[in-house]
């Protein structure tokens, strides 16, 4: 009985000091338990503070570019031109192909905020890095960092100008939702001088060629510039930042053509490639093989580029463009299929050797123009430019863009802005010329304005 | 822990004590007697029977027989039964004694498990509707969620699919919130269980498993749901969405052990297959899609190069009889209960195995549980809650995704071949190839799943309890899944393995005082009071690798893989809550009572941390007073009104409120890097919801009919909402507490016995209750759902689930182009055109429940509806496409189509023609252009009436029984979904293919539909 009495007594005294201990550290520590930071993230203000930090977000920027390349503005710059033609079964493919595209399709959706998280990260870099005091980031890597954030950030409003003409002009981190407030929607031309401005910065801060092909040096500046050149029909600068690029010995037309897509990559073609691992993939290949092979045949090669590829006077070596037998012909320009290691082919030496020649054939130097055309064609192993006269030859390099650069983000774009999309593919209403800025901005952008036509 | 195991020591030294004291003293009386059931007259086995004054007790033998042994001065049992009120005997000389029980009156009158108390719910202002055990039983569905479908007012079950195991969407009173979770809380025996859904596989948009299933619903006692503010706001933070509290089984003291064995064996079959058009009808649908677009096109229609220029000749190759079988399911169960006079125990093991009507796919369940309670001395009780599972499922693919089983088969256009002429698997498209997926699939996901709870209670005075207590629930899920180079995932990476290790763990330490106590003259005044404080964390932990490349197909580890990758990922949140409640009854009558409770929350903003969720009601026995028992109508009524508040922050990230830049995912070159995340918001604290109700309980006819019925109104404010920003700012949402989201609604409940005789008793409980959802603040519209075609909408104005399409008016008899609604009247057809046409969400539901029982026969059905809610058939969507898809064949209705002038029809005419997207009533928009099918054409009525259960069971004769030497012993068949009643035309109108997203319900795409199966069980006590 007794033995029973004593135990009664020590539980509850066991237990309330059991209660009491719980209930004291949990509120001593109760603050600190309410604090809890991630382990793969970093707290903003902290982001980029040195060396590490700051090499980390250019990496960042680039990984961005990487992503909107890996697949979207390659099908924004195919699709709804007649290379292209859908396959599959997922509608923004076929909008796309129709030319009846959606404020919501989700392609051009992806882009869009894939482009401007990118801008937002260069932006990071560009306000930050210059106050970066730690020792261990050279005055060199300072200035390359800057340079090729400049660079990125010219890419992107490029690629947004020619997608959805002028866009509004983003050139701060974002830091609070209220400093959007009042940034409209600029020109195209204004966006062309946004480009213009970042690519001379660029130019300036990166550092001298070498043999780097997969971030921006001076040559990746030049050639941009020469590009932005050619769709502002600025033609004597076109020609001369093209001229720069080509007279760099580090560049060269790749023989045989299918060299510059077959492993190992970063050939000498390459102005500028970016290079995907097997921890940051590419599966654009995923839509352009047939599900025999592991795809999803989403995207396939129109009947017109293949015949063109497939007849010798055209396409040539560019025939190793495609695979199968019809009516299962597929594309394999993205062909990594094991690894999903495909590179993003953004600017080849090919492009300004035909920017050359179109710029040329423009300003009417007629030879200069089937020269460089001809360099183009001779490495395909076809038949060399006959025609004299400069709308022929105007138009026999809207063909060579088409073929050589079939399966990249180049005829779309080349057929807008040489106001040839309502000729070539009936697309007469101009409205359509331009991609829809999204519904989402639409719905939550006070200061944006929908493109006509949608 | 430590003071844990010195519990556990002294525990052991006192069994030794009590034990030795377990002796007789002389001079007792021997009662005998037996007690039985007033309207059955069979005797009742396993009623307690305690001696007044004492613990001291028996429980009946089968037969309701039972002897006790009374001391001197002892002169009364009290009676009790789960389901019959509680009687007590006096003993005056009497030896032997019978007892009639009477059945109480459940829905009123029980005592039930509210918030960190138990109650007599005569007493309790809130909404609480109660469930036991025993009505959940007979349907072989692995979820005790999924049973509660048609069982009680107010909350809606769909299963999303007919996958074992699978997912499935329950809310209580609507959705209350659009980015936060809508899922209640569930408490298991005091323990906060995760709902967060384990499996990564990725299967499409579906969810892949009911966290829930892991509960065996054979080990479960009751059920309580807390409907409103006044019962939920108790659990603060976490009552918003409402609050299943769940109690397993226990023994009682002084009954002597009941071993029971319980299995069924059950067969099901689907109620209907996919059509799909068969090759010639394909042949000639394509041909003719190519000569429409020719004419479209200008050409002359003569010289088409048809596709199929002998269609008639085209085989047929069904694949869909394939993917389908008749799936069985086997279940057993054993479980022994009994107790002392100072302990109680409860064991049970069970074993489920249920296949997928759809191959491959498989669900397999070990659960083990065991509860036990001991009294240590008369003040001092302990205890625990063990439930170990292990599950075992090989998730296959579904919905979107086009290398899924049910797509393969659906899609692939029929004339083609299942192989190809060399014997290998034929694909074509983007799809993969049905046979080769069933043959080779190979996923493994084995979840282990722990849930305690170790308890002390402790009375400091017989009116004033301190209990305290540690829970946790651990749930590991181990993936394993190879893709071998027979499937397309496999083919190009030359075999790909994914291997998941995810571990969600909650940690939760608990105190509550309590404090019960009558008292005045009379005892008039009744005080029901307790405060407490909780820790709670929730650890979620994910490793995940992948591996490409491997030398044969029997090599599936990834450590034999060419290539591999990596990923490990954690995150901890803390929430800290004190509470306290108190209710105060006068006379039996009138009742008061409010809870306060307070959170602090690591979730959110450093300022804005800590919530504060008061709630108030009052009750008004009505039938106690003298002019309502004067009318001589009403054997009870109740009135009942609350207010409260109560909070949401499930669903959102751990770190939501913080400013970040990320390194997951962010390198280049192989080099690692960060980039901007997501923008800090210090302000960011608890979406609130508001909820009065109003409730009237009654019975009437001597009992007869009990009926209880609530209206309420909830206003969820602050909604935790990614509300879309400029994609210019570099993101694309930001979380702010912006919106709000009301829902009101009636509930209704019938309970009625039929019939009570002493042969026959049939009662019919019926349920209805109707929801009405309206989102009333929101920043802009937000468009999802459909794999990017945004058919769902939130819209301020609208309820939330809204379908967002082209309104289809007609197909034009003269052309057989559809006509659209112009909303804007501009002669065009654009993306202003779209409109809302409806939406997901029921107007009703409700069920509807039978049990009759005749001597030894027992017959119940069950009838669940719904109506009013609209689906959106995504396979119609993809097969009637005109023609536009290449690689997909067609559903019959295609065959409806336009073809001459004159022709009336809701199928408009194929074609693939494009330009002018925006003409109504043109070629173009009747199958892609602006509309691209995005038409009401593939939207349906949703409302159905299911024979949700019907079992027809046989208790054997308890002197057959005994013969057989066995307590008791009943047999029983069953069918589920026996029925169905419905205008939709796809397989099964309860589906939700979308259901990893709250706001995207309503889908029905590619998904493995609800099963009819017929079962036949037997379960015997010893």
């Amino acid at each position: 009985m007794k033995r029973s009495y004593i135990l009664s007594l020590a539980m509850p005294a066991g237990l309330a000091m059991l209660t009491g201990l719980a209930m004291l550290t949990g509120l001593a520590s109760c603050k600190k338990f309410l604090v809890q930071t991630p382990n793969n993230e970093l707290a903003d203000n902290v982001a980029i503070v040195d060396a590490s930090t700051a090499n980390a977000a250019i990496i960042g920027a680039y990984n961005g570019l990487a992503l909107y390349y890996a697949g979207n503005y390659e099908t924004l710059g195919t699709m709804p031109a007649d290379n292209v033609i859908f396959n599959g079964t997922l509608s923004q493919y076929l909008q796309l192909d129709q030319n009846a595209i959606p404020s919501d399709n989700v392609t051009t959706v992806a882009a869009y905020q894939e482009i401007y998280a990118t801008i937002n990260t260069a932006n990071s870099v560009i306000a930050y890095v210059p106050g970066v005091t730690d020792p261990n980031l050279t005055a060199a890597e300072k200035s390359q960092y800057i340079g090729e954030a400049y660079f990125i950030r010219a890419l992107c409003y490029f690629d947004l100008g020619r997608g959805w003409g002028g866009v509004q002009l983003e050139l701060k981190p974002t830091a609070t939702l209220s400093q959007l407030n009042g940034i409209y929607r600029s020109s195209l031309d204004s966006t062309w001088l946004q480009v213009h401005s970042d690519l001379i910065n660029a130019l300036q801060l990166l550092p001298e060629d070498a043999t780097t092909r997969n971030r921006a040096q001076k040559s990746a500046a030049r050639a941009l510039l020469a590009r932005l050149n050619l769709y502002s029909q600025q033609w004597d600068s076109a020609e001369y930042y093209s001229t720069q690029v080509i007279a760099n010995t580090k560049y060269s037309l790749v023989r045989p053509y299918k060299t510059f897509f077959t492993a190992p990559f970063l050939s000498a073609e390459s102005v500028l490639e970016l290079t995907y691992t097997t921890a940051d993939k590419n599966t654009f290949w995923d839509l352009w093989y047939p599900s025999s092979l592991g795809g999803q045949y989403t995207l396939k090669p129109s009947d017109t580029i293949v015949s063109q590829l497939n007849d010798p006077t055209i396409g040539g070596s560019r025939n190793a463009l495609l695979a199968g037998t019809a009516p299962n012909v597929y594309g394999v320009l993205y062909n990594q299929i094991a690894t999903s290691t495909d590179p993003a082919y953004v600017i080849r030496i090919a492009e300004l050797y035909l920017i050359r020649a179109e710029a040329r054939a423009q300003q009417n130097e007629l030879s200069g123009a089937v020269a460089d055309l001809d360099s183009v064609r001779s490495r395909a192993g076809v038949p060399l430019e006959t025609n004299t006269s400069q709308a022929a030859i105007l138009l026999d390099l809207e063909r060579e863009n088409s073929v050589e650069f079939a399966f990249e983000a180049h005829r779309w774009f080349d057929l807008v802005r040489t106001q040839r999309a309502g000729a070539v593919l009936g697309l007469t209403n101009t409205d359509y010329w331009l991609f829809p800025i999204p519904l989402s901005d639409v719905n939550s952008d006070p200061d944006v304005v929908q493109n006509l036509g949608y | 822990m430590k003071n844990l195991s010195l519990l556990a020591g002294l525990l052991l030294v006192l069994f030794g004590h009590l034990n030795a004291r377990a002796q007789e003293p002389p001079g007792d009386r021997l009662i005998t007697g037996k007690i039985a059931a007033e309207d059955a007259g069979q005797g009742l086995s396993g009623v307690s029977i305690v001696v007044k004054g004492t613990r001291r007790g028996v429980s009946t033998a089968a037969d309701g027989s039972f002897s006790v042994r009374l001391r001197a001065g002892e002169k009364a049992l009290i009676i009790s039964y789960a389901g019959y009120e509680t009687q007590e005997v006096k003993i005056a000389g009497q030896e032997k004694v019978t007892v009639l029980l009477v059945r109480g009156n459940r829905q009123l009158d029980d005592v039930i498990v509210t918030g960190y108390s138990t109650q007599n719910k005569r007493f309790i202002a809130g909404s609480i509707a109660s469930v036991s055990g025993d009505a959940i039983k007979d349907i072989p569905e692995a979820g005790f969620n999924q049973l509660l479908q048609g069982k009680t007012a107010g909350v809606q079950v769909t299963a999303n699919s007919g996958v074992p195991g699978g997912g499935i969407t329950f809310t209580i009173r609507g959705n209350n919130s659009i980015n936060a979770s809508v899922q209640p809380l569930y408490v298991i025996d005091g323990v906060f269980v995760s709902t967060a859904e384990p499996i990564q596989t990725g299967e499409g948009n579906q969810e892949q498993s009911n966290p829930l299933a892991d509960i065996n619903p054979s080990d479960i006692e009751s059920i309580q749901i807390l409907k409103d503010a006044n019962a939920t706001a108790i659990y603060g933070s976490l009552g918003a969405n409402g609050v299943v509290i769940v109690t397993t089984k226990r023994g009682r003291l002084n009954t002597s052990p009941v071993i029971a064995f319980n299995t069924y064996h059950g067969w099901s079959n689907a109620i209907k297959q996919f059509k799909v058009t068969n090759g010639p009808e394909t042949g000639l649908l394509t041909n003719e899609s190519a000569v429409n677009t020719a004419i479209d096109n200008g050409q002359n229609p003569a010289t088409v190069v048809l596709p199929f220029p002998d269609a008639d000749t085209l085989p047929t190759y069904n694949r869909i009889k394939d993917i389908f079988r008749t799936a069985s399911t086997s279940d057993y169960e054993l479980s022994t209960q009994g107790g002392t006079d100072k302990s109680d125990y409860y064991a049970g093991l069970g074993y489920l195995r249920q296949q997928s009507i759809v191959r491959p796919t498989d669900y397999e369940r070990y659960t083990a549980r065991f509860n036990s309670d001991y009294f240590l001395t008369h003040q001092l009780k302990i205890g625990e809650s063990i439930n170990i599972t292990r599950t075992w499922r090989n998730p296959s693919s579904n919905d979107n995704n086009p290398q899924g089983v049910i797509n393969s088969a659906l899609f692939t256009r029929s004339y083609e071949p299942i192989y190809n002429a060399n014997g290998t698997y034929a694909r074509y498209g983007s799809f993969d190839n049905a046979e080769a997926l069933i043959k080779y699939l190979h996923n493994n996901a084995t979840g282990w799943r722990t849930i305690g709870n170790v308890y002390a209670e402790y009375a400091i005075l017989p009116e004033l309890k301190l209990r305290s207590s540690i829970s946790i629930d651990y749930n590991d899920e181990y993936e394993n899944d190879y893709a071998s180079t027979e499937i397309s995932a496999g083919i190009a990476s030359n075999g790909l393995a994914n291997s998941y290790e995810t571990k969600n763990t909650v940690f939760l330490n608990e105190q509550v005082l309590t404090y019960i106590k009558s008292f005045g003259s009379n005892r008039q005044h009744s005080i029901n009071a307790l405060i407490g404080n909780t820790f709670n964390s929730v650890l979620a932990q994910e490793t995940s690798a992948t591996g490409t490349g491997f030398a044969a197909n029997s090599l599936t580890a990834i450590s034999a893989a060419a290539t591999t990758t990596g990923s490990s990922t954690s995150s901890t949140s803390d929430l800290v809550s004190y509470f306290g409640k108190a209710s105060y009854t006068y006379d039996n009558k009138y009742t008061i009572d409010g809870s306060i409770r307070a959170d602090g929350s690591s979730k959110f903003g450093a300022s804005r941390r800590w919530g504060y969720f008061p709630s108030g009601g009052i009750t008004w026995q009505a039938g106690q007073e003298e002019f309502i028992r004067d009318l001589h109508f009403f054997d009870a009524l109740k009135l009942r009104a609350s207010l409260g508040l109560s909070g949401n922050q499930n669903g959102i990230g751990p770190y939501a409120a913080q400013g970040l830049w990320t390194g997951t995912g962010i390198n280049y070159d192989n080099l690692a890097g960060i980039a901007p995340y997501q923008l800090a918001n210090p302000n960011l604290t608890w979406e609130t919801t508001r909820q009065t109700d109003v409730g009237v309980e009654f019975a009437v006819l001597k009992n007869r009919l009990t009926v209880v019925a609530d209206y309420y109104d909830k206003y969820t404010y602050d909604l935790l909402l990614n509300v879309p920003v400029p994609s210019r700012s570099g993101f694309t949402t930001y979380l702010q507490n912006y919106g709000a989201v009301t829902n009101k609604g009636v509930e209704l409940s019938l309970q009625s016995v039929n019939i009570k005789t002493r042969e026959v008793r049939w009662t019919t409980d019926f349920n209805i209750s109707a929801n009405r959802n309206k989102v009333v603040k929101l920043a802009s519209d937000i468009l999802q759902g459909a794999s990017g075609r945004d058919i769902s909408i939130l819209r301020q104005g609208y309820a939330v689930n809204s379908f967002y399409l082209y309104k289809q008016l007609s197909v034009d008899p003269q052309t057989g182009n559809a006509v659209y609604q112009d909303v804007n009247k501009d002669g065009q057809i654009t993306s202003a055109d779209r409109q809302i046409v409806g939406n997901a969400n029921p107007r009703f539901v409700g069920g509807l429940n039978n049990n009759l029982s005749l001597g030894a026969f027992d017959l119940g059905f069950l009838f669940y509806f719904q109506q009013g809610n609209k689906i959106m058939n995504m396979n119609d969507f993809f097969m009637i496409h005109g023609g536009t898809q290449k690689n997909i064949g067609f559903v019959p209705r295609q065959l409806d189509r336009w073809q001459k002038v004159g022709d009336k029809t809701d199928i408009p005419r194929m074609t693939t023609y494009s330009a002018n997207p925006a003409q109504n009533d043109g070629a173009a928009n009747n199958y892609g252009g602006n509309v691209a099918s995005e038409s009401t054409r593939y939207l349906e009525n949703g409302s159905f009436i299911r024979l949700k259960s019907v079992s027809l069971g046989y208790t054997i004769p308890s002197d057959a029984v005994r013969r057989l030497h066995l307590g008791s012993a009943r047999v029983y068949v069953s069918a589920t979904n026996l029925l169905t009643f419905t205008h939709y035309l796809g397989l099964d109108p309860e589906v939700s293919s979308q259901s990893n997203n709250q706001n995207t319900a309503g889908y029905d795409w590619a998904t493995v539909p609800q099963p009819r199966t017929v079962q036949a069980g037997l379960k015997v006590t010893f």
